[in-house]
């Protein structure tokens, strides 16, 4: 039967196609110094940060929809419920981080047309913009501990401390990514630099809805 | 041409000293060895203490070494199952068959020579050292420093594991090798991906509860509103005092943990069974979907743990329709596993017995679940006894063989020596006989416990399974000291064999030397033509097709026969 596994082979490259399994053809540029290492194959596909920061979106929404039912289910239950009057300083932040996502395109915009100084000043400007809303929530808590609401205070507070605490730790994450885009050599790291910048930008990006959403339960939960 | 790095038994390795090569290396290989070893401490060491639980519920003066130095208490008795129960549900039975064996051998099955994130991984597993030193530290403070150090290791661990889940995901989406298809894929790759989807969902559940507990604590917030009772979420003491959101939140984790535990195992199982019976898996696609049902209703049945704690009346309806609906993949793996064993050409070798043992267990563990999901029985018919026999039975000691059976398997890969097999049946037999007699009275003690028509005197009675319970855990226990020395031995001086290939089987792993080179398939990129259970070939030398064999190398009429 000379014509049986020749039938076989294209089985296997339309399965190949159909399921994605395996890898994609080497794509020249990025990684680089892993390839010599591991002899003729090149390293893993640059496809895997994708995948990565996807299901890391994913992990971490998990995180945050339990706090978010928690705080549901207190608020339903609880008879000694007392909201928080959240400072109006949360609208000027929220705007900054919405900014902060614009800029962030414009940047990535930018790189895609080559654009590598635009590129690097809009990014820069995204940092700062980061930087400006997590010290505008540092703001928002004097001005609660000003009026005498304390974490402890009450459950309301307590959950208003937390949100803003744990979201700003994540958005810190975003920041160190944004910053280690901007100062590594990605000439020698085994990203490229478009990869980097599309990575954490998904992170910001969901960062910047996650907040949203949070606002929302907060203002909602009043 | 390179070959510098195509080293068969001699590896190149990142750094020459031992600390470099064994802790800071970011080989997976050595990561899963590692976890290996942290999982061998951490479950003798679990062993020790469930033996002082058991001679004090029995001799309760009895001078124990830890137990009276600290002072005899009930809060003291439950640290210790606190203990016990963090050190095997989590460094054992979490991180053995997944992190162990799943970094080990998910990138080899698959082809890759490398996890996704390599630094990533070294980063989770030493997050989970931490966090094992973390836990077993608490137990020796104060109860209130200790908790506070419990649940900043315990977040330590979701973190490790978090990362752990993320890795292996990526691995098993993006780094597969050509021609190694979704349905190609063995079971125990599927088995180690689905845990890891399931992994990334709910240790951020237990995160985020343990990040409201941690700040209860420390910063005086009121989440719960008995932050202290968490001591009392053990089964021993009272399940009224604790909070209901702790309750949500812990079992929505703890529920699907049982899964996250269980199916690596499964997948092992079934993977072994094949090997050792000669047979392809018996429905192959039906025991994916299974492994993918185990995961999606242990996702959704959280619920049925608190039976107790004043839901809704309809809600225990609900949940348990989804509990008992668990019994339909149950049941699919097991005709799989039966379908598999038929006509087989079965070889009893160690790692098969185990296996053999595991749908043992697996099905008395499985039917005592049955009685657990029924929320009315559940409430009125059985006491926490029963609980303890159950899931001891399906989940800590089913998971154990599995984990022994998957280590018979595949100690010739890891380390190039075989196990001796005569000891290590004569372990199997010793505690599989062991495992029955602890653990099957225990359903019994807690069925008495409710009987109101019980003649004679209950108590007394009880207090002789009691004892028998007991001796027959330190025969068990004694029984392990077989398989420690077999282990330790047989890593050192055991019996060489650098066969490739000893079992004869069909999966990636094997067609590289034994111990694994450093770059795991030497300078070729591994391609794979077939599917992972060509068994029972007929008409070729060699009784099963290994998945790279090229279609043009394969007799011809496997070749016709395609995957």
């Amino acid at each position: 039967m000379p014509g049986a596994p020749v039938l076989d082979e294209i089985k296997i490259i339309i399965e190949d196609i159909g399921k994605g399994g395996g890898k994609e053809p080497p794509s020249g540029g990025d990684g680089g110094g892993d390839g010599e290492k591991h002899g003729r194959p090149g390293p893993p596909s640059p496809r895997r940060y994708y995948t990565g920061i996807a299901l890391g979106i994913v992990s971490i929404l998990m995180f945050f929809m339990a706090l978010a039912s928690a705080y549901l289910v207190q608020r339903a239950t609880s008879n000694r419920w007392v909201p928080v009057h959240l400072p109006a300083i949360l609208w000027a932040n929220t705007m900054i981080l919405l900014a902060s996502s614009a800029t962030m395109e414009q940047a990535r915009k930018r790189l895609s047309r080559a654009d590598l100084s635009g590129f690097r000043t809009l990014w820069l400007v995204t940092t700062m913009l980061g930087l400006a809303f997590l010290a505008g929530q540092l703001v928002a808590w004097r001005l609660l501990v000003a009026q005498g609401i304390y974490v402890s205070t009450n459950q309301g507070s307590s959950f208003f401390y937390i949100f803003t605490a744990v979201h700003g730790v994540h958005l810190l994450g975003g920041i160190s990514a944004l910053i280690y885009v901007s100062r590594r050599n990605f000439e020698t790291a085994k990203v490229s630099l478009s990869i980097a910048a599309d990575v954490t930008s998904y992170y910001w990006h969901f960062m910047d809805g996650l907040w949203l959403f949070l606002l929302a339960l907060l203002y909602l939960g009043k | 041409m390179v070959t510098h790095d195509n080293g068969g038994t001699a590896p190149e390795e990142h750094a020459t000293s031992f600390l470099g090569r064994t802790f800071w290396n970011t080989d997976h290989k050595v990561i899963g060895l590692n976890y290996l070893w942290l999982a061998l401490i951490s479950v003798f060491l679990g062993m020790a203490l469930s033996l002082l639980m058991r001679i004090h519920l029995v001799w309760p003066g009895a001078h124990l070494p830890f137990v009276s130095r600290l002072g005899n208490t009930p809060e003291h008795y439950a640290a210790l199952t606190m203990l016990h129960g963090s050190l095997m549900i989590f460094i054992v039975l979490t991180a053995a068959p997944q992190a162990g064996f799943g970094n080990y051998f998910l990138p080899l099955q698959i082809g890759a020579r490398e996890m996704a994130f390599p630094t990533l991984n070294l980063l989770s597993f030493w997050a989970t050292v931490a966090s094992l030193l973390g836990i077993t530290t608490a137990f020796f403070l104060p109860a209130e420093s200790g908790l506070k150090l419990w649940v900043v290791s315990v977040s330590l661990f979701c973190v490790a594991s978090l990362l752990s889940a993320l890795n292996f995901s990526v691995t098993a989406i993006d780094l597969r090798t050509k021609g190694m298809t979704l349905p190609r894929m063995p079971l125990t790759v599927w088995a180690w991906f689905l845990t890891a989807i399931l992994g990334t969902l709910i240790f951020s559940i237990l995160l985020a509860a343990c990040a409201l507990l941690l700040s209860d604590r420390v910063v005086g917030t009121h989440f719960f509103t008995v932050p202290q009772a968490l001591v009392g979420s053990m089964p021993f003491s009272t399940p009224q005092r604790i909070p209901l959101l702790w309750q949500r939140l812990f079992w929505f984790f703890a529920q699907a943990e049982v899964y996250v535990a269980m199916l690596p195992c499964l997948g092992i199982t079934s993977h072994l069974l094949s090997t050792f019976a000669r047979k392809p898996v018996w429905a192959l696609r039906a025991v994916v979907l299974a492994l993918g049902g185990v995961g999606l209703f242990g996702f959704c049945i959280w619920g049925y743990h608190m039976f107790e704690s004043g839901l809704n009346p309809h809600v225990p309806l609900v949940f348990a329709s989804l509990a008992e609906s668990l019994g339909l993949p149950a049941v699919i793996l097991l005709a799989s596993w039966l379908g598999t064993l038929w006509k087989g050409k079965i070889r009893l070798t160690t790692a098969m017995l185990f296996a053999i043992g595991f749908i043992s267990l697996f099905i008395s563990g499985g039917l005592s679940g049955l009685f657990l999901a029924r929320h009315d029985l559940a409430l009125v018919a059985v006491s926490d006894e029963f609980v303890t026999g159950h899931f001891h039975l399906v989940m800590g000691v089913a998971a154990t063989f599995a984990i022994l059976g998957a280590l018979f398997f595949w100690f010739p890969k890891m380390f190039g020596r075989r196990l001796n097999e005569t000891q290590g049946k004569l372990h199997f037999w010793l505690t599989f006989a062991g495992v029955y007699c602890v653990f099957m009275p225990m359903h019994w003690l807690g069925l008495i416990a409710h009987s109101r028509a019980a003649g004679g005197n209950p108590v007394a009675s009880a207090a002789t399974v009691r004892n028998f319970i007991t001796g027959a855990t330190i025969v068990t226990i004694a029984a392990q000291g077989i398989f420690l020395f077999n282990f330790l031995w047989s890593v050192w001086r055991g019996a060489k064999d650098n066969e490739k290939n000893p079992w004869r089987a069909t999966t990636l792993e094997w067609s590289t030397a034994s111990p694994t080179p450093f770059d795991n398939f030497g300078a070729a990129e591994p391609v794979v033509h077939r599917g992972a259970y060509e068994y029972g070939v007929s008409d070729s030398a060699e009784d099963f097709v290994p998945q790279h064999l090229a279609p043009e190398q394969a007799p011809e009429k496997i070749a016709e026969q395609g995957r």
